[in-house]
Formats: structure tokens, sequence, C-alpha cells
């Protein structure tokens, strides 16, 4: 939050009139949408797999345009789930024209994991949450594999963590392919919407290799959570 | 009586919100809470909420576990006499409930400190399986089923929304009065009794032995120590070592307060330990120690027959009996905490 108020004020940022601009996320696997349950897909060590779950936290949404100037849209953290189809767009209001970049914090700030309960999109009901060893879950992937060697072959991957040295937030920045955002119809500004695609397939093999066989199970944070943090942050892009 | 003990509670003169505020009464050369209660400012609505929420069965997942079946007012609010908390279709947990006093002066919660903040320890026995087995979700249903339930919500709140935060909350507005502040150790540093010799021995043999671990007035320091307790190897428990993943962390557990001390048996994380001679036999004898043992007790706690019994004569001044029988913290409809609290 400290970040995003030290954006608000920094020099480079010019208040203008806004205009709406939606963002999309789109869930993929190599290319082919998510879809949940029914699905078998294999990532890139040969591991068979189906997605029950899907679910990831973004906050602090800045966009750049192309003289540099940065623009907070959206502090508050929303959930996109792929279960809810809601959820996957995001309807904003932006002053800045003709952007160059979208960034932004994939998991929740650290006031919210030690402030208490919260509300909305960071209600605990929503599952979201370590109750035993408070702090959000940032990020899920869960479903089945018969390459995890686990009660019922089934795989969780529950990403998260907020102290020192087991910080798995990421900063996220993606690159708005050339003259994508530059003008609406009508010569209006581009109102979207942006579509971001998420691989998930990055989850497993975006830096360093995570397999299921040997990996099925992440539900604190630590070492293995910041593994998959750093993979799946390197999920996100934008394709014209 | 409740009603002469709530009137006492108000802050006379606050008015407009439809609100009644309470005051937490910090006690005399206490440090200031830590809770932040300008997040959540006691009223007597949220008081009231929160108690009903406390005692209510519903809140588990067939009925037939409330917050007071493992805390008891009898018990200072801990177990009377379970070694492990039941849950739920004849589940057992892997620790002993905990006192819950004094509260506001703490701000990490369970044996292992896990739990970050007050408003979210409801949510860890009400999602285990092995405590109350429901989904936060659901307890949130039954309560706006609840006429009644709704009514309070919005006296406690302004409007009827029933939300996790709201739930949580008035429970933590409850907790947070159960100050225990009141037992002959306290009248005696007030100046309003006096030791009887083997108590004044005791205390003395306490502030050279116990107190740095144990400090007063909280009576624990709020740390995480290794006191030589082997593991349980049915149970498996590491204690703080699970939160923060450092090894040298392995069996550390919370110092508990010796407030109420002589009725919160069984004692440890886990209620290995069924009376106060045990404790003492563990600390002078059987202590496992190990390089990771808490540098203070690396030669075991040397304690003679004599001052067991002189220091049992001063643990038993700290039971505050005006807080085990506090008409304001039994369930709501009766004076005094009836026995069928415990019925697990």
């Amino acid at each position: 939050m400290t970040t995003a108020l030290g954006l608000l004020l920094a020099p480079g940022y010019k208040a203008t009139d806004h205009h709406p601009l939606t963002i999309c996320f789109h869930n993929t696997v190599g290319g082919r949408p998510l879809e949940l349950s029914t699905a078998v897909y294999d990532n890139r060590f040969g591991e068979p797999f189906s997605v029950e779950q899907f679910k990831y936290y973004i906050c602090s949404i800045r966009v750049t345009d192309r003289e540099g100037n940065q623009e907070l849209l959206a502090a508050s953290v929303h959930l996109v789930d792929q279960a809810d189809t809601a959820s996957l767009t995001l309807r904003l209001s932006c002053g800045l024209k003709r952007l160059r970049s979208i960034a932004f914090v994939l998991g929740v700030d650290s006031t919210a994991n030690t402030g208490g309960v919260m509300t909305g999109d960071l209600d605990p009901m929503r599952g979201m949450f370590w109750t035993w060893n408070s702090g959000y879950i940032y990020a899920r992937l869960e479903g089945q594999s018969d390459s995890a060697v686990s009660p019922a072959h089934r795989f969780s991957w529950d990403v998260g963590g907020y102290k020192t040295n087991a910080n798995a937030a990421r900063e996220v920045v993606v690159s708005i392919p050339e003259g994508q955002a530059d003008e609406g119809s009508g010569g209006k500004p581009y109102e979207g919407p942006i579509t971001i695609e998420a691989d998930l397939l990055k989850w497993f093999d975006g830096k360093t290799a995570v397999r299921l066989s040997a990996s099925p199970t992440c539900h604190e944070p630590g070492a293995l959570a910041m593994r998959i943090a750093d993979n799946y942050s390197n999920m996100f892009s934008i394709v014209h | 009586m409740t009603i002469f003990g709530i009137c006492a509670m108000l802050v006379i003169g606050v008015a407009g919100t439809g609100t009644h505020p309470l005051q937490l009464v910090v006690p005399s050369g206490w440090p200031a809470p830590k809770y932040d209660f300008t997040k959540n400012p006691l009223t007597l609505e949220g008081f009231l909420l929160g108690r009903r929420l406390f005692y209510d069965e519903r809140l588990s997942k067939d009925s037939s576990v409330s917050c007071a079946s493992c805390h008891q007012q009898f018990g200072a609010f801990a177990t009377f006499e379970h070694p492990l908390s039941h849950g739920v279709g004849n589940t057992l947990t892997s620790r002993n409930a905990p006192a819950l006093q004094n509260l506001a002066w703490q701000s990490a919660f369970m044996w292992d400190g896990g739990i970050n903040h007050l408003d979210l320890q409801p949510l860890a026995p009400l999602t285990a399986t092995n405590e109350m087995g429901e989904t936060v979700a659901n307890v949130l249903v039954k309560l706006r089923r609840d006429t009644g339930y709704v009514r309070m919500f919005r006296e406690a709140f302004g409007d009827t929304v029933v939300n996790t935060q709201r739930m949580t909350k008035a429970l933590s507005q409850f907790v947070l009065m159960l100050v225990s502040a009141n037992s002959k150790y306290d009248r005696v540093m007030r100046g309003e009794d006096s030791f009887l010799l083997p108590e004044k021995l005791g205390y003395g043999i306490f502030k050279q032995k116990c107190s740095s671990c144990h400090r007063e007035p909280l009576f624990t320091d709020l740390s995480y120590r290794n006191t030589g307790l082997p593991l349980d190897t049915t149970l498996n428990d590491y204690g703080r070592m699970t939160i923060t993943g450092n090894k040298q962390d392995s069996l550390k557990f919370r110092v508990p307060s010796l407030r109420n001390v002589a009725i919160t048996h069984p004692y440890g994380h886990d209620g290995r330990f069924f009376s106060l001679l045990s404790i003492f036999e563990h600390y002078r004898k059987n202590m496992v120690l190990s390089p990771l043992t808490d540098s203070i007790l690396q030669h075991r706690l040397p304690l003679s027959n004599f001052e067991i019994g002189q220091l049992t004569a001063f643990l038993n001044t700290l039971t505050d009996t005006a807080f085990l029988t506090n008409p304001l913290f039994a369930p709501p409809g009766y004076n005094i905490t009836p026995v069928f609290i415990h019925r697990h």
C-alpha cells in the first residue's frame, strides 16, 4: 500500500479526464482455454493433470503510458477465480492514454495479512486463508494427477506468505503490444478490453522445475511456495 | 446483579450511535493493551452479541460444540480436566485448550503463536474438522436465518449485515472483556490484603526462579521456549517450528500465564501434566536437555521440597474467583456458568 501511494504522488503522474478501461483475465493451459474438472492436460514433464480450482489475488494495478507516466488504477485486492466468470473481468477507470504496460502485484499486501478479518474479496470465508498460521493464500492450483503420489492422487498448491524470506507476493509487469491500446473508436481513448492471458503451465516450469510427482502438496509459506511463486509470476502476457 | 454489573461497565455520556460504549479498564501498573480498539470499539451490544456467539453450539457442524465447550468459565476459560480438547463426532485435537484471560495484552495466539490477530482466532476452531467442523459460510447462513441474531448484529453494528468480520469482531469484544486482575495476589499488590507466610515465601521463590518467563503482571512474557518437553510421537507437535520453519524453534511453546493456574490443570500444550506437582517434577528432574533447551534451563530448575510447598501456596493466590464467577461472562440467561457446559 505504501508503494501504491508513492506512485500516486510520483512527479510523473498527470491528472486527466478519466475513461473506462476493461481488463480481462484469460486463464489457459499452454494456449488452450482452461476447463475445470473435465479436461486433462500434460505439463512439460509429461505429468497428466486435471484442475479443480484455479484462483489468485491481484492488487495494486498500475498502468504506464508511452511517456512513462504511471497511474494507480485500483489499490484494492481482487480475487480472480476461474469458477466465477464475473471475477475474470475488471472494470476500471483510467486517466492515461496510449498505454505501454500494466503492472500489478500477484498477492495480498502485508497489512491485510496482519490486520485481522477483512471483507469482500479478502473475506476469509472465501477459503484463501490459512487459519492456523495466519496469512492469505495468494494463489491456488488444485486438482488430480496420476503422477501425484498423494491420497486420491490429489495435488494441492496453495502459495502465500508475507514474512521476511518467505514473502510470496510477486510484482508482475506485462507489456501491451505496440499500438493496441493507442486509440478507441472515433478517436476516443482506448477502453479495452485488454486481455491478460495467464498460462498455468508456467506454475511447473516458469523459472525452475516443480514436478507434481515430487511436490504434490504445498500448504504453507516457505521454500516450495517461493519457488512456485517465482514460476507463476511469469505466467502473464498480453496477446494482440 | 447482571443489570447492575452491565451498568457499572458503561461509560456515561457518549450517545447518538445507538450503541453503549464499554471501556476496558487497564489495571493499575499494567502495560498498555496490544489490541487496536480503534478498529473495533467495545460496545455493550457488541459484547452481548459476542457472548451469545461464544456460548452457541449451533456454530459447530452438528450443534454439539460451542466455544464454551472447551473454554469454561469455571476453569478460567480453559477446559476443566481435559488434556486434549474434544471436537465434533468423537474427535480429539492435539492441544490443550488454553485459558482465555487478558487477551487484550496478547498479539499472537495459539501455543505456537501461529495466529497473528485476535479477530482471526475463532476461524481456526470453527473450521477445524476435529474441533467445530463447520464452514464459515454455513455459520453465517445459520446466523442470518435467526431473526434474534440479525437484530443483535443491527444493534451492535448499525445495520443487518451479517458477515465474517462482524461475527469475529463481536467474539473479540466478548473475550477482550475477560480480564483477570482481582486475585489475592492483586489485592496484596494493591495494599488491600496481605500474604500468609507460606504465600510470601513462595512469592520470593517465584521472583527468584520463575518470573523471568512468567513475568508479572501478566505472569507470562509471551515468548516461546523449549522447556525440555520430549516429543510425544503420537502427536508430533513441534510447536513454534511449525510456524516459523526454523529448526531452532523446535519444541518451543508459548509461556502460559500462571494466573488462575490452580484451576487450569492439566498443564502443557498437550495437557500432559495433570498437577502442579508433576510440573515441578518435570522442571527439577524430568526435563530432557538438548542444545535447543532454553538457555536459562540448561541445568534444569532445582527446586527443594520446601520450595515446592511455598510456591504452591503462592500460586494459589493467583486464583481470581471474581473472574471465575462474574455473571457477565456466564451464558445468556445465567448468573453463573452451569456445570452442564462441561458435557464432553
